[in-house]
């Protein structure tokens, strides 16, 4: 029996319910009163309230993980199950995602900018008064767009981030056939279940405020210009308990100028809004195939033909997200609701199946000839986004920001649906899988243990497919793409995706189940287990010519590119704070020690932690500092290859030989990766994606040195303020940084 | 730090009762509350790392008959200790590697089964012996990874706890037994 559960078993007594809501209670108190600014946490650690690991002291009445007065002392404590009233697993069908629409870039009022708009505008008193500029990205020649007009946008997209509403206009791009059954025209509120309340409009914050979450669909060759309104409420304390209301969106994992890449201090204020330029390029494009002559090398164009793109096609991208990364609050604001889908389409993943060329891979899609769309076809293509959540006695969407090891909810959601049903055809399908948790880890067979091949890891298509009943764990922000051929199956028949994974809290999985033990229904983790239903509707109107080669995309040749240099980042807990600035530091107990010299050190994203010289190539070592955490590392800006684990090239695994951008260190676990710094300059991130672990405060910043013109050395931080941003100096700059 | 100011403070936050409660956190602190959970590793908490290679022998029964399976697993262990938590069992690592299985069918036209370059991971509890059932896929080596069917493997493993070492074990091969949870019938209407 495990010591600790994150939530209670709605089978305990209803003493120990009513206790453990109790101090749930007691403990939202402190959380909103945080959260709405009248007591810092760092007034709540230095207090002893919490320590700094972020454990409320256990006693009794403060703690829903105390021991419990109506227990026997080994008798597990946690929070108060989700109460799902009369919501049942798989009654409901499962949302597509909401296509945004893509809309001239001329439609756009004002017309973007290549540096940040600085008209200036009223600003609200509850934000400080006075006026402000329009739009919250830096001003200046360092925040404007790079290459701008090499690359001008060609198509836009304007969205928002507000609070919960209906949404009359979902757009899921495939007939209701194809979507199981659900009619677009019917209005969608904002609930996890028919049979559960709407979420109120400051607990709920998506983009555009509705649900399903949304996808972005974009080619390579297409620049877009991504206009995000800030439309959350001026008051802070109009965020429900938790989450901020400053927001900053990274495409994750786009090789975009870093004015464009969601920089966790580059972050904007309500009624204001931010040009994110993503150019979508091929990484290499300064250097490899400079005259777009390689086919393969290329965008779909419209007539079904290709446009072909500068840049190295190896280095092809496919599965990306964009979700919040503001500072310290990444966790909270996700949580609430801030991420969607992001599918870059190519000549070789062109989403149209029935393409023959020589370069297109023809994956399960669908068909230009069926659907008149020569790319981006989702009839059997389909993104799936995984989240625990958990909801107050209301049904309202609940998180503890406290809980410093990891956040972990009690109910498992897809596409924002609680534990849904999705209706297949007798064919092949192509599932682009995100964990898009705050601290859960996944690991996903299907119920009956039949093979998945998987063929993408982090959006990024292997060279060779790898064929699995059973994923590896799935860390968060991590994608997976896989096929699943339910050609196997009769209609009529249902079989689920299923969880492996077990966690008692969210430092880490604490066990690995069988297939049979995670079915058997006996796990104290309520998200172990069946989540997602498949039910076999039909056989397919056509034959399933869609394809999974071989051979699909080999990895960039590194071999002739010098090594520049090597560091070595080790992510422990028993962070330093050595800096104070009370806008780009966080205190918290997470932290980075920096090749090996000095204390593991807190966030501040005002410190140069690396600064890569522009043009070369490195390798970095990722360390996990102990066996009691795992911890979901990220890198920023371009993709990187494995090339070892533990100090061996062949415990990589298959699904880790292709492209990554994010790492399970795994406990006590070390890896090798190389990575290079080319084609945009500016300044990035790296960090632990259990956003509890980055928001306190296991981030750090790294700039590319020596971009040129006009980036300066080193970079000064912005400082973001309602009224227009600010720079200062880097208030720290570690010795082998540069 | 001006804990007077502070508690007054919360007094109007969150009321009497709550603070009379902060009191006794307090009270707890001064007598000895919890400390950080630094993460330290000292020689006796590093990774202990092991491997054994044991033999798979058995046959499965698919729609192509019956396929005789055999070859060596490798599977590597690493046990690592969470110094953070006295109560939380030492983890072991594991990783199966079934890339030199093969199987056999047929006599006249003899077709090899390949299990691709599989490998399987597992993180357990570590104890003195662990059951684990790994569903692996396996395929016609003449045709591709779609064609891929599954085979159970039963993983006995013995390990010495005061080491953290994988010490035994053996394995042993079977159908993939689908039962009804696995596999069902649509039986419910739709909530839209």
């Amino acid at each position: 029996m495990p010591d600790r559960n994150f939530f209670l078993s709605p089978k305990a007594s209803k003493a120990r319910l009513r206790e453990a809501e109790q101090a749930r209670n007691e403990r939202w108190d402190i959380i909103k009163a945080h959260s709405h600014g009248q007591v810092s946490r760092r007034d709540l650690i230095k207090m002893g309230l919490f320590t700094s690991a972020g454990l409320l002291i256990p006693m009794s009445g403060l703690s829903p993980f105390a021991r419990s007065a109506f227990a026997s002392s080994n008798i597990p404590t946690g929070l108060p199950p989700s109460p799902l009233g009369t919501a049942t697993a798989f009654s409901q069908p499962m949302p597509r995602f909401d296509i945004f629409p893509r809309i001239p870039v001329s439609a756009l009022t004002p017309a973007p900018t290549a540096q940040a708009n600085t008209t200036q505008q009223p600003v609200d008193p509850a934000l400080g008064g006075g006026t402000g500029p329009i739009e919250g990205r830096p001003p200046g020649p360092i925040w404007a767009h790079q290459q701008f007009g090499l690359l001008p946008p060609a198509i836009a997209v304007d969205a928002s981030v507000e609070g919960a509403k209906t949404n009359t206009t979902y757009n899921p791009g495939v007939a209701p056939n194809m979507n199981s059954g659900i009619n677009p025209a019917t209005p969608i509120p904002p609930k996890f279940h028919p049979n559960l309340p709407s979420q109120q409009v400051d607990k709920f914050w998506t983009y555009n405020g509705s649900i399903p979450p949304k996808l972005m669909q974009v080619r390579y060759g297409e620049p877009v210009l991504f206009r995000l309104h800030n439309k959350l409420s001026v008051f802070q304390n109009q965020n429900g308990g938790f989450g901020i209301h400053t927001i900053s969106t990274h495409e994750h994992n786009g090789h975009h100028g870093a004015e464009n890449d969601g920089f966790t201090g580059a972050f904007f204020f309500p009624n204001q809004f931010y040009d994110y330029h993503y150019p979508i390029v091929l990484a290499g494009r300064n250097t490899i195939n400079t005259t777009a002559s390689d086919p393969m090398a290329s965008g779909p164009t419209d007539a079904g033909g290709l446009n072909k793109v500068p840049g190295d096609w190896h280095e092809t991208m496919s599965t990306h997200w964009f979700h919040d990364h503001m500072f310290s609050f990444t966790a909270q604001n996700v949580y609430k609701g801030i991420a969607g889908m992001f599918n870059i389409y190519s000549g070789l993943d062109r989403g149209a199946e029935d393409i023959i060329d020589g370069v297109n891979l023809r994956l399960p899609s669908g068909r230009a000839s069926v659907t008149g769309k020569s790319w981006g076809n989702l009839d059997y293509d389909v993104n799936l986004m995984l989240a625990d959540k958990a909801w107050d006695r209301d049904g309202q969407i609940a998180m503890d920001i406290f809980e410093f090891d990891g956040f972990l909810g009690d109910v498992m959601t897809v596409n924002l649906a609680y534990k849904p049903f999705f209706e297949v055809e007798r064919r092949k399908y192509r599932f682009r899988i995100l964990n898009a948790s705050v601290s859960r880890f996944f690991k996903i067979a299907l119920s009956d243990g039949s093979p998945m091949i998987q063929i993408a890891n982090d959006g990024n298509l292997f060279p060779h497919p790898v064929v699995l009943t059973q994923l590896d764990e799935q860390g968060i922000a991590e994608r997976y793409d896989i096929v699943i051929d339910f050609s196997r199956y009769s209609v009529g028949q249902t079989v689920w995706m299923v969880n492996l994974a077990e966690h008692q809290d969210g430092r880490r999985v604490s066990k690995d189940l069988s297939l049979s033990e995670a079915l058997a229904g006996n796990s104290d983790d309520p998200c172990v287990g069946k989540f997602l239903q498949f039910r076999i509707v039909r056989d397919p109107a056509q034959p399933d010519i869609s394809q999974v080669p071989s051979t699909m995309i080999p990895n960039p040749d590194l071999s002739n590119i010098p090594v520049a240099r090597e560091r070595v980042f080790e992510f422990n807990s028993g962070a330093n704070q050595t800096t104070n600035d009370p806008i780009t530091t966080f205190f918290g107990p997470w932290g980075i020690k920096t090749d090996n010299q000095g204390a593991t050190l807190a966030a501040d994203y005002g410190r140069i932690s690396a600064a890569p010289k522009f043009g070369t190539r490195e390798v970095w070592t990722l360390r996990n500092g102990g066996g009691g955490w795992d911890h979901p590392i990220h890198i920023h800006f371009e993709e990187c290859q494995t090339l070892s684990r533990d100090g061996s090239a062949s415990k990589v695994p298959a699904w880790e030989r292709g492209r990554k951008d994010v790492w399970r260190l795994k406990p006590s676990g070390e890896l090798k990766i190389t990575l290079q710094f080319r084609d945009f300059g500016g300044m990035f991130m790296e960090h632990c994606h259990n956003t509890m672990h980055e928001d306190n405060a296991m981030l750090l910043r790294w700039e590319i040195d020596g971009a040129g013109t006009p980036f300066l050395n080193p970079l000064p931080t912005p400082i973001a303020k309602p009224q227009g941003v600010t720079f200062m100096a880097p208030d720290d700059i570690l010795p082998t940084a540069f | 730090m001006n804990t007077q100011l502070n508690l007054k403070t919360w007094q109007r936050l969150f009321g009497p009762s709550f603070v009379t409660l902060l009191i006794g956190v307090l009270a707890v602190l001064v007598l000895g509350g919890p400390s950080v959970q630094a993460q330290t590793t000292t020689a006796s908490d590093a990774p202990v790392d092991s491997s054994i290679t044991l033999v798979v022998k058995g046959s499965v029964t698919d729609p192509n008959g019956t396929i005789t399976v055999s070859g060596n697993v490798i599977i590597t262990c690493k046990r690592v200790i969470d110094t953070t938590s006295v109560t939380s069992p030492s983890l072991v690592l594991l990783d199966f590697d079934f890339s030199q299985v093969k199987g056999t069918s047929g006599t006249k036209t003899l077709k090899t089964y390949v299990t691709g370059d599989n490998h399987a991971t597992e993180i357990r509890p570590l104890q003195a012996s662990d059951t684990i059932i790994i569903p692996t896929p396996y395929y016609d080596s003449g045709k591709d990874a779609l064609s891929a069917r599954t085979m159970l493997v039963s993983a006995n493993l013995n390990f010495d706890i005061a080491s953290g070492k994988l010490t035994s074990g053996s394995l042993s091969v079977g159908n993939n037994v689908v039962t009804s949870s696995a596999v069902g019938t649509v039986s419910t209407a739709p909530i839209q």
